[in-house]
């Protein structure tokens, strides 16, 4: 298995709903709106991967079809080796998903007992799960705050908490649907730091991430992919997606204009810029994850 | 490993339900009503209507008692299966279930346990109030009891399992909930014995589970037939079980199939 997640010509279409009048009119017309178009991407073990959009573009789509959520229209993927419809059970045993919705708890039970029942999903229980789960409380941080209910947490517990559910299974890919989009700029950089130098540089994890903030990819990804209304308009390194352009020191905001001729809606770009590199370099961050 | 599972959903479930404390013991407390009404109605309408009543013993008390009691299954099959799928979607943690190992059939099933556990203690309630209210059962024939209670949640269950199944695809307006829901307590027997009913009506409950169901349930109860005496209700609801449950199953697995295609699995 060369590659850990690999598609091909995957595409999504959605049925568009019909008003009442179409439907009258209209009964046996199919409107059809694609989400995702021909995506062809491969991604290495152990690689950071970006996916950069903006709100629509199909990043979200993609990502739940890669987890087996949502079933593709044409086109096939195949993520650590199992096709995804034929295998979804086998893609789900080896994969986390790490989501920003803070909904997707039980706000009235404990964030242990969460885990507890999650980790049951992941069919991991008693010893094992109990294990488990101490491990990656102490991974995020989250220790002395675990008996408290969900509902007490600040939206970076809740963050932090989602991404010890992520990792339950310790999966070799994980996918994160814009992680940071909850969190105030501090604590979304230190979650980027914790992605990079943690989940990917101590624990060697494929990670796939789609975002809508251009400093985060930036600071962030191995590789980016654009894209834009459903498509993949151009992949690679940071410096290869600049190499392409004729402006002195491009950002990723030119880069994206380069290849889909708009200007990528403003993020609030936090004032500096993410340390963390340090992996690359050879860094590491000894400590758990704090914000 | 299942059982693991089913526990740990159970642990959830009674965690939730008890951390609302005030409306956990109100059910309870409210339960005591249903049954003081028919109690009191019992007293009012006495033998009349004694010839319809012979075939289960002659106590409208009695027979109301175990119809209210026991439609209460069918009530949690119809609720609780689509319920379960309503709820974690407006919670918000439905997506994060199904993008674990754990099926989504056994993620509906299981997230159903506890209101059939809770049922099951509401039904011990109104049995033990009925007796201190003055039912007799002490003929009882507690096996062919349970022979009748396993079929009648498997025939309930499906019928909750393809009620779920509107819900996945349509998300609201499911129409197996509201024909159950609507014709059970009429042509079901739960309030009246369905000999009550002109013929042409009786068909109808001729063709719900829960006419045998009550029947058999009030005969092991009341009367202690033996399970020969209830072969009947026991065939019944055998042959409603065979072609419910495929039908629940398929049914299901194509709503999932449905829901992730359109990709309104998480909708709601």
């Amino acid at each position: 298995m060369e590659y850990t997640i690999e598609t091909h010509d995957l595409t999504k279409k959605f049925a568009l709903q019909k008003g009442f009048t179409d439907f009258l009119l209209h009964p046996f017309r199919k409107d059809e709106m694609t989400a995702v178009e021909e995506v062809n991407i491969k991604i290495k073990k152990g690689e950071l991967f970006g996916i950069l959009g903006p709100n629509g573009a199909g990043k979200t789509t993609l990502i739940k079809m890669l987890c087996t959520l949502i079933l593709p229209s044409e086109g096939t993927a195949y993520v650590n080796g199992y096709e995804i419809t034929k295998d979804s059970g086998k893609v789900r045993r080896s994969i986390g998903f790490i989501t920003a919705d803070e909904r997707s708890f039980y706000w009235r039970l404990t964030g242990r007992r969460n885990l507890k029942f999650f980790a049951s999903l992941h069919n991991f229980y008693s010893e094992d799960a109990e294990e488990r789960i101490d491990e990656l409380l102490s991974l995020v941080g989250l220790e002395e705050r675990a008996d408290d209910r969900f509902l007490s947490y600040s939206a970076g517990m809740k963050q932090r908490m989602a991404i010890a559910r992520g990792l339950l299974n310790d999966p070799e890919v994980v996918f994160m649907d814009e992680p940071t989009r909850a969190l105030d700029p501090g604590a979304a950089q230190h979650l980027r730091g914790f992605i990079r130098d943690r989940i990917v540089g101590d624990e060697g994890k494929t990670v796939f991430l789609s975002t809508h903030h251009l400093p985060e990819a930036e600071e962030l990804c191995d590789r980016i992919a654009i894209i834009d209304e459903g498509r993949i308009r151009v992949v690679g390194t940071l410096d290869e997606l600049k190499a392409g352009l004729d402006k002195p020191d491009p950002g990723l905001g030119d880069v994206f204009m380069h290849y889909t001729g708009k200007e990528f809606e403003r993020g609030a770009a936090p004032k500096h810029v993410y340390p963390g590199r340090r992996r690359m370099m050879g860094g590491g961050r000894p400590g758990g994850m704090r914000f | 490993m299942i059982y693991k599972k089913a526990f740990s959903f159970i642990i959830r479930d009674l965690i939730l339900a008890t951390s609302y404390k005030f409306e956990f013991f109100l059910r309870f407390f409210f339960m005591l009503f249903s049954i003081l009404t028919f109690y009191f109605v019992s007293k009012l309408v006495g033998g009349v209507g004694m010839a319809h009543l012979e075939p289960y013993g002659g106590d409208y008390f009695s027979f109301v008692l175990i119809g209210i009691a026991f439609s209460g299954y069918l009530m949690t099959a119809l609720r609780s299966f689509s319920e379960s799928i309503r709820g974690e979607q407006m919670m918000g943690t439905l997506e994060a279930m199904l993008v674990t190992p754990t099926d989504t059939s056994a993620i509906v099933t299981l997230s159903s346990l506890w209101s059939f556990i809770f049922m099951s203690f509401r039904v011990l309630m109104y049995l033990v109030i009925g007796i201190l209210l003055g039912v007799d059962m002490s003929n009882a024939n507690v096996f062919a009891a349970l022979i009748i209670l396993i079929l009648t949640i498997i025939c309930f269950g499906s019928i909750g399992i393809i009620s779920a199944s509107f819900i996945m695809v349509l998300k609201r307006g499911d129409p197996i909930n509201m024909f159950f829901m609507s014709t059970s307590e009429l042509f079901g027997g739960v309030l009246f014995p369905i000999s009550v009913l002109p013929d042409w009506l009786r068909t109808i409950s001729y063709l719900l589970p829960i006419t045998y169901s009550l029947s058999g349930m009030r005969h092991a109860l009341l009367q202690g037939y033996s399970l020969s005496a209830l072969a009947p209700e026991i065939t019944a609801l055998m042959v409603f079980s065979v072609v419910l449950v495929p039908l629940g199953l398929l049914s299901f697995k194509y709503a999932v199939k449905r829901a992730k295609m359109d990709g309104s699995l998480v909708q709601y």
